[in-house]
């Protein structure tokens, strides 16, 4: 195999640690696509997410949905949202596969404080390691999908990584592998890009008009994608419609942390050349010099 | 009579005082090694990035209630008088020792009653974000990065303060710090610095 594994981007790491294997690397770029339109909800992803990564088994309970759980946890990558949304007349499910979709440009790993506990791979694969998480929680705060979930008996956070050591082994993740619809496709990027396309285009012909995919720019591009058959409706399938990796308080916060730096350097050293310009106060010492004076 | 020291904080004051300073300290070192991935190594003092993050908040908590009852202490003579505003006026006279043009102070300058209040309003923002980045449960993404912004300049002013408030304090002026370690200053100290209040505490 081509060496897969390259680290692009580290945590809390400045670019000029990270080898520069990432530069030489010819590493094929990997990217999952998730045809909405032909999920038929059976749910096999969720378990061989499940079993792939020896995920506890988490139990439910009936809260008037055919989801299995109502919500992501540290031991659920993967949920499958069905929305049940009025759609013309009818009641359709707006089914979003709901896991972490390895941005190109991660938010939480550019919040995360911690040096390498969060790692993007040269192939698209954000990774968190677990080992260097301190459990501060600000990569839930930086992902703009509300997907990491943090687990207050380890008190670190975990998500989905793409099945990493299977596509180390050249394999496609667990639920690519399992889904038998063929719904969720696995390839390089550039020909996700381009079967994206061709269905985007199929399913106009089939009468949705609106039919897009979904790769949004405000995060560099994804590498899981989706084909969302109702595009113009991508709120009622919980999918953000302008994401953003580097909101303005993060970008304010990177610039008045530099501003910082040089202004504690300037108060220290200004604080010396003030005491070296006007010397130490000392009143006490007063009576003794006027004494000595003769 | 001329050699008696003058009494200046109260053991309650000065126990409440370092409560904050050190609390503080704590939380800005620990608070650099989250800010600066360079200064990161820090953590390995309170026992790992695990155990500072764990470590930090809780430190924050003492710093709070200690400001609660540092600023309760001192709020009685912290407002500022007519003499103050004109204190504040010449506040370079006073940074380049021409002191026959400052006004004379009372028990407290008007810069040190400045640092009070700026003080105060910082702690204020910098406990109430601190709070909301403990637990990220109670609230929103978008206040949390908003949080991390404010909490962050909140740390950045009040260090910039602590660093005059420990020049001044100690290497500048020699004899101030005494006041917060037993609690006296010189008689000469009071009426250098502090006239008003010397005159105060002689007559009485």
């Amino acid at each position: 195999m081509a060496d897969t594994l390259t680290i692009k981007r580290m945590s809390a790491t400045p670019n000029s640690l990270i080898p520069l294997d990432a530069l030489r690397s010819n590493a094929p770029v990997y990217s999952k696509l998730v045809d909405i339109s032909r999920c038929i909800g059976c749910k096999g992803c969720e378990v061989a997410c499940k079993e792939w990564n020896d995920l506890k088994v988490e139990p439910t309970k009936n809260f008037g949905s055919y989801q299995s759980h109502q919500d992501l946890t540290s031991n659920t990558w993967l949920l499958m949202r069905f929305n049940e949304i009025e759609v013309d007349g009818n009641l359709q499910w707006l089914i979003k596969k709901d896991a972490c979709l390895h941005c190109e440009d991660p938010g939480c790993l550019f919040a995360c404080p911690a040096p390498g506990a969060i790692v993007q791979y040269t192939n698209g694969i954000v990774d968190f390691n677990q080992d260097n998480c301190i459990g501060c929680q600000y990569c839930v705060t930086g992902c703009p999908f509300d997907i990491p979930r943090y687990d207050t008996s380890t008190r670190t956070v975990s998500k989905c990584n793409m099945c990493i050591d299977r596509v180390d082994a050249g394999l496609e993740p667990a639920c690519v592998k399992t889904c038998p619809t063929n719904a969720i496709a696995w390839g390089t990027k550039d020909d996700m890009l381009a079967l994206a396309d061709s269905k985007v285009d199929t399913l106009r012909t089939r009468g949705y008009d609106k039919a897009s995919v979904y790769n949004p720019a405000g995060v560099g591009g994804t590498h899981m994608m989706y084909v969302v058959p109702h595009g113009d409706r991508l709120d009622d399938y919980q999918l953000p419609s302008d994401p953003t990796a580097s909101p303005l308080p993060m970008t304010s916060l990177g610039f008045l942390k530099r501003l910082g730096a040089y202004l504690f350097g300037f108060s220290i050293v200004g604080t010396l050349a003030h005491l070296l310009a006007f010397g130490q106060e000392r009143p006490d010492d007063e009576d003794k010099e006027s004494r000595a004076r003769p | 009579m001329n050699n008696r020291l003058l009494d200046r904080f109260t053991y309650a004051e000065r126990l409440v005082h370092w409560a904050v300073g050190v609390s503080f300290v704590i939380l800005l070192l620990t608070g650099f090694a989250f800010s600066y991935p360079s200064l990161f190594w820090i953590t390995t003092l309170a026992g790992g990035g695990g155990a500072a993050r764990l470590l930090h908040p809780w430190v924050g908590v003492v710093f709070s209630i200690g400001m609660v009852f540092m600023l309760a202490f001192w709020i009685r003579d912290m407002f500022l008088d007519r003499e103050d505003w004109r204190w504040l006026g010449s506040v370079l006279d006073y940074a380049a020792r021409r002191h026959d043009k400052v006004p004379p102070a009372g028990k407290y300058n008007a810069g040190q009653k400045a640092f009070y209040w700026l003080q105060g309003v910082l702690a204020i923002v910098f406990v109430v974000t601190g709070v909301l980045l403990w637990i990220p449960g109670w609230s929103s993404a978008a206040v949390l990065s908003f949080s991390r912004l404010f909490h962050y300049a909140s740390a950045l002013a009040g260090g910039l303060l602590l660093v005059v408030h420990v020049y001044l304090g100690t290497v500048a002026y020699p004899g101030t710090a005494r006041g917060m370690i037993d609690g006296k200053v010189t008689r000469s100290w009071a009426a250098f610095h502090h006239p008003r209040w010397y005159e105060d505490q002689s007559g009485s």
